[in-house]
């Protein structure tokens, strides 16, 4: 319109909403958590040992999780759309058994996987297109409906290998007719032989990803100034090269002099590069001239005290691989110790969470969050102890981890509760969390002979220090945007959307070539993600299935074939159990009549750990995706770090509960901010 | 007024479900421009009214005409494709999905893209807007969640979408009944702008006070059976509560 003056129009958005931040927009996002939550869960099992994160075990882990996130995407689409697939599991194991089957007994000497595979696909659709049918005209809740398909698929598994076969074992798949076309789509493994760029492009990679996701932010959060001033943006520049050269060389040396140094200019370098750029082109802010703010105080306190439980754990603790510890102490009294330690804490965080609104529940979470350190230091060392369920280290690990995070979350809340009363009291508390990670970074280095705590984890403490520092500088001296602004949301978004990009190449190729090994499973999984993605969130038919899981009567109403699309999906998620069963017995060369009895749930976990609504209506396909990389770690990361292998279905509990708990959380409060 | 053809007859519309008898012989017009209101008490009926006229229902009995021919309709889609559009009283929303996706569902924008049909969700967010702007409705944030606006707001949506889809038949069940003094007028004003666009509008309440300033003509429905049909100037506030009622029966 105002184009007619010549005047080029600033868009702004509509000013009754409160412009939501880069950071809030990103925990709207159903898929936040899983993604929070497979780097932590990584992490986790990375510092736990040094047999986790190595390429043979990544290599491991990726092939775990192909089949769960194949089948995890279909899952989610189908819960996405309101009902569940119990049938899903044994649906892998029928179309394996019947491949198999017919491969080696169908005619004289068998039938060619041409044949073969097809006619699995035709029976899966059936059997989907069956469970369709009875959800829509029975009403039935798809649980009833697809738990008597599940006995019903299992039993026949059974019966036709032994009758047929006479074990419940069919293997030898091989000499079948077009074997080796089949082997090499859906189970085949392409050797690259090492390759040699792979840590450099890994590297570069990281970096900018960094950069882009750092000027991503503060495009999207700060107030852009007339004009770019040059000499801020000249120190700029050479704190880049100081970052560059920091990071560059931390992660090639392994000795401690060399550590420090390329440390100190890394670190220093990466801030000026921050700060000066902030400066060059944002608006500077008022200082808030305020006292001690005393609601941080607590928080300060707690912040201090779990720094000084994770340092202090780096230093007590043996790092040897041993189960026995603390066999001083008799027995009854680790027991009572265990019992109290951990039950009296958790029944108290149940209690108020079982009586609490909403509004309670969220102090009640950050609660649960400040109590964790105390639940698990106790609990877990009387209960580890007694039952000697996993090494020293490990242990040493949890208690590192969680005292660590809970830590960090105390000194940034702290810093937040500041920031409105006092911006020294904000620089302050920011220069203190600092230190913390700086604390930790010494404290765990040098105690440890490992390479991987030289190393990796002092790095990223290192690196941790360096944004704590470089933020807390630049919000306390630039003015936070309050606006939409559209022409500088659009630019940040890309920045950060080219930056994942980027770091996504970066990762796939450190983590999908390792070992110099691609697996065609891992292929199929990603290129499932991405259509499942596509189809959910860029076609009407995604459309569709969010409206028949979220309000069916309403799609009926406004005309979408609400049957239809339920039906689909129920044959999509057959399918799929079929085509992984394919791919199972194509990597294998065999198949057990049990296979994905019981996994039904396992790709529900990952559904729901992947932000997946269970009542329907709200989800994210790469979000369960990412749920069954979830599990596919920690399946991987539990026997690597020698803990007990039946401790990980309680592993897999609690990561369930606290994820749908997480993501129930953050999906209320990013919706009340609106 | 009374000389333009009607858009819509129902002759001794009745509906039976097993053995309950939820509608018997009930008959009504919709003309194009006016507010055809159809009241009753809870449970009187009125769903299952609409129900049928949206498509949603087969009648167990009786005559529906649509522009003078008799129609029969397989599902609400047929219904709709000759411009019959419903609110319905759960609003026919997705709470969880945002107000864009919840203006198109059904009949989403697409956009070729090679060979695959993309929703266009940069001309459905723009549209849906503007179309609500067109009714004076000013949503704050397209990409919300039906679920977080209010229940005025929520109205609004589905009005604006029938309008847009070009509907020529708008029923709204009950789209007062959940909200405030405010929130109430601002809706019966919506519903008369639907009707200065010459849409034929058939509005569902139990409320005669909302009812009688919008209303042209007033079905009244009690336990299943109609007490009659009535012009606005044959009805006084009065009347129409002891019609109402029950009480007093039509001469
Ligand atoms: N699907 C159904 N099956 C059986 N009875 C129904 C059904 N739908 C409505 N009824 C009955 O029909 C009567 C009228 O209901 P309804 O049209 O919803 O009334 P109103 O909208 O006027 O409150 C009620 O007694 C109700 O119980
Ligand atoms: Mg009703």
């Amino acid at each position: 319109m105002s184009e007619v003056d010549g005047l080029t129009p600033t868009k702004t958005g509509d000013e009754r909403i409160t412009y939501r931040g880069p950071i809030k927009k990103l925990l709207v996002s159903p898929e936040i958590g899983a993604l929070i939550g497979a780097v932590v869960v990584w992490a986790f099992f990375w510092g736990n040992g040094d047999k986790f994160g190595t390429a043979g075990s990544t290599a491991n882990f990726l092939d775990v999780a192909a089949p769960l996130g194949i089948m995890a995407v279909a899952v989610s689409l189908l819960m996405i759309g309101g009902e569940f697939d119990l049938s899903a599991g044994v649906m892998t194991g029928a179309s394996g058994v019947t491949i198999a089957l017919m491969a080696k007994y169908f005619t004289d000497g068998g039938i060619s996987l041409w044949v073969c595979i097809p006619a699995a696909f035709l029976l899966a659709g059936c059997v989907g297109w069956w469970n369709g049918f009875l959800v829509n005209r029975t009403g039935l809740p798809s649980f009833i409906v697809t738990l008597g398909s599940f006995f019903v698929i299992k039993g026949a598994n059974l019966v036709f290998s032994k009758r047929i076969n006479s074990l419940v074992n069919v293997s030898d798949v091989d000499k079948a007719h077009g074997y080796k076309f089949f082997k090499a789509v859906l189970g085949g493994e392409n050797k690259f032989g090492d390759m040699k760029y792979r840590d450099i492009i890994f590297i570069v990679g990281g970096i900018l990803f960094a950069v882009l996701m750092i000027l991503g932010f503060i495009e999207q959060s700060l107030v852009r100034k007339q004009s770019i001033s040059a000499s801020d943006l000249i120190v700029s520049l050479i704190g880049v090269a100081g970052a560059t050269f920091g990071v560059m060389t931390l992660h090639r040396t392994d000795s401690v002099n060399g550590n420090t140094v390329a440390g100190v200019v890394g670190l220093i370098g990466t801030v000026l590069a921050i700060v000066f750029y902030a400066r060059a082109r944002f608006e500077k802010r008022e200082k808030i001239a305020g006292g001690f703010p005393p609601a941080a105080k607590t928080l300060l306190l707690l912040g201090i005290l779990g720094t000084a439980v994770a340092s202090l754990t780096g230093q007590l603790f043996d790092r040897n691989e041993e189960r026995v510890m603390l066999q001083w102490m008799p027995t009854n009294l680790r027991l009572a110790v265990a019992i109290l330690g951990g039950a009296f804490p958790l029944a108290m965080t149940i209690r108020s969470f079982m009586r609490g609104d909403i509004e309670r529940r969220g102090r009640v979470i950050s609660l649960l969050i400040l109590r964790l350190p105390i639940i698990c230091l106790v609990s877990l060392t009387g209960v580890v102890s007694l039952f000697q369920l996993t090494t020293v280290q490990a242990v040493r690990a949890v208690i590192i981890t969680v005292a660590g995070t809970g830590a960090a979350t105390c000194f940034y809340q702290a810093r937040r509760a500041a920031g409105k009363a006092s911006t020294k009291w904000f620089v302050n508390i920011g220069l203190l969390m600092t230190a913390a990670f700086l604390v930790v970074a010494f404290a765990l280095r040098a105690d440890s002979s490992a390479p991987r705590f030289r190393g990796g984890i002092f790095t990223s403490l290192l690196l941790g220090a360096t944004l704590v520092l470089a933020t807390t500088l630049v919000e306390a001296s630039h003015r936070a945007r309050t606006k939409a602004d559209v022409s500088a949301d659009q630019l940040g978004r890309r920045m950060i959307l080219l930056g994942l990009i980027i770091g996504g190449i970066a990762l796939a190729v450190r983590l999908v070539l390792s070992d110099g090994v691609f697996r065609m499973s891992v292929f199929w999984w990603m290129f499932f993600t991405m259509v499942g993605a596509f189809v959910l969130t860029k076609t009407k038919y995604g459309n569709w299935i969010f409206a028949v899981g979220g309000n069916k009567d309403a799609a009926r109403a406004t005309g979408v074939p609400a049957d239809k699309v339920k039906t689909a999906l129920f044959v999509a998620t057959s399918l799929l159990g079929a085509f992984v069963g394919a791919m199972i017995l194509m990597r294998l060369n065999s198949v057990q009549a049990q296979q994905g009895d019981g996994q039904e749930f396992e790709y529900i976990i990952a559904a729901v750990v992947g932000g997946n609504l269970m009542t329907g209506g709200y989800g994210s396909v790469v979000g369960a995706s990412l749920g069954a990389l979830i599990m596919a770690i920690s399946k991987n990361g539990i026997p690597a770090a020698q803990w007990n292998q039946d401790g990980r279905f309680i592993f897999l509990g609690a990561v369930l509960l606290v994820s749908v708990l997480v993501n129930n959380y953050v999906r209320k409060k990013a919706n009340e901010q609106r | 007024m009374s000389n333009k053809t009607p858009l819509l007859e129902l002759e001794n519309v009745s509906k039976y479900f097993g053995n309950v008898k939820a509608l018997e012989n009930v008959s009504t017009t919709v003309i194009a421009g006016q507010v055809t209101c159809v009241l009753g008490d809870n449970g009187a009926g009125k769903s299952t009214f609409i129900k049928i006229i949206s498509g949603l229902h087969k009648p167990s009995a009786g005559k529906y005409m649509f522009e003078g021919h008799e129609v029969a309709f397989d599902s609400p889609r047929d219904a709709r494709s000759l411009g019959i559009a419903t609110v319905y009283q759960d609003l026919a929303m997705a709470p969880l999905m945002s107000v864009w996706r919840n203006f198109f569902l059904g009949s989403e924008p697409l956009r070729r893209f090679g060979p695959i049909n993309l929703l266009d969700s940069k001309f459905a967010r723009a549209t849906a807007k503007e179309e609500m702007a067109k009714l004076g409705i000013d949503v704050r944030d397209i990409d919300q969640p039906v679920g977080t606006l209010s229940g005025g707001e929520r109205q609004s949506v589905a009005i604006a979408r029938a309008v847009y889809f070009g509907a020529r038949v708008l029923i709204l069940d009950e789209p007062t009944s959940a909200l405030g003094v405010r929130q109430s007028d601002l809706v019966l004003g919506y519903v008369r702008a639907a009707a200065a666009r010459d849409l034929g509008v058939i509005l569902i309440t139990h409320n005669p006070q909302h009812a009688l300033p919008v209303g042209d003509r007033f079905l009244i429905l009690n336990r299943g059976q109609s007490v009659g049909q009535f012009e606005k100037a044959d009805l006084s506030f009065e009347r129409l509560i002891e019609l109402m009622s029950g009480r007093v029966h039509a001469a």
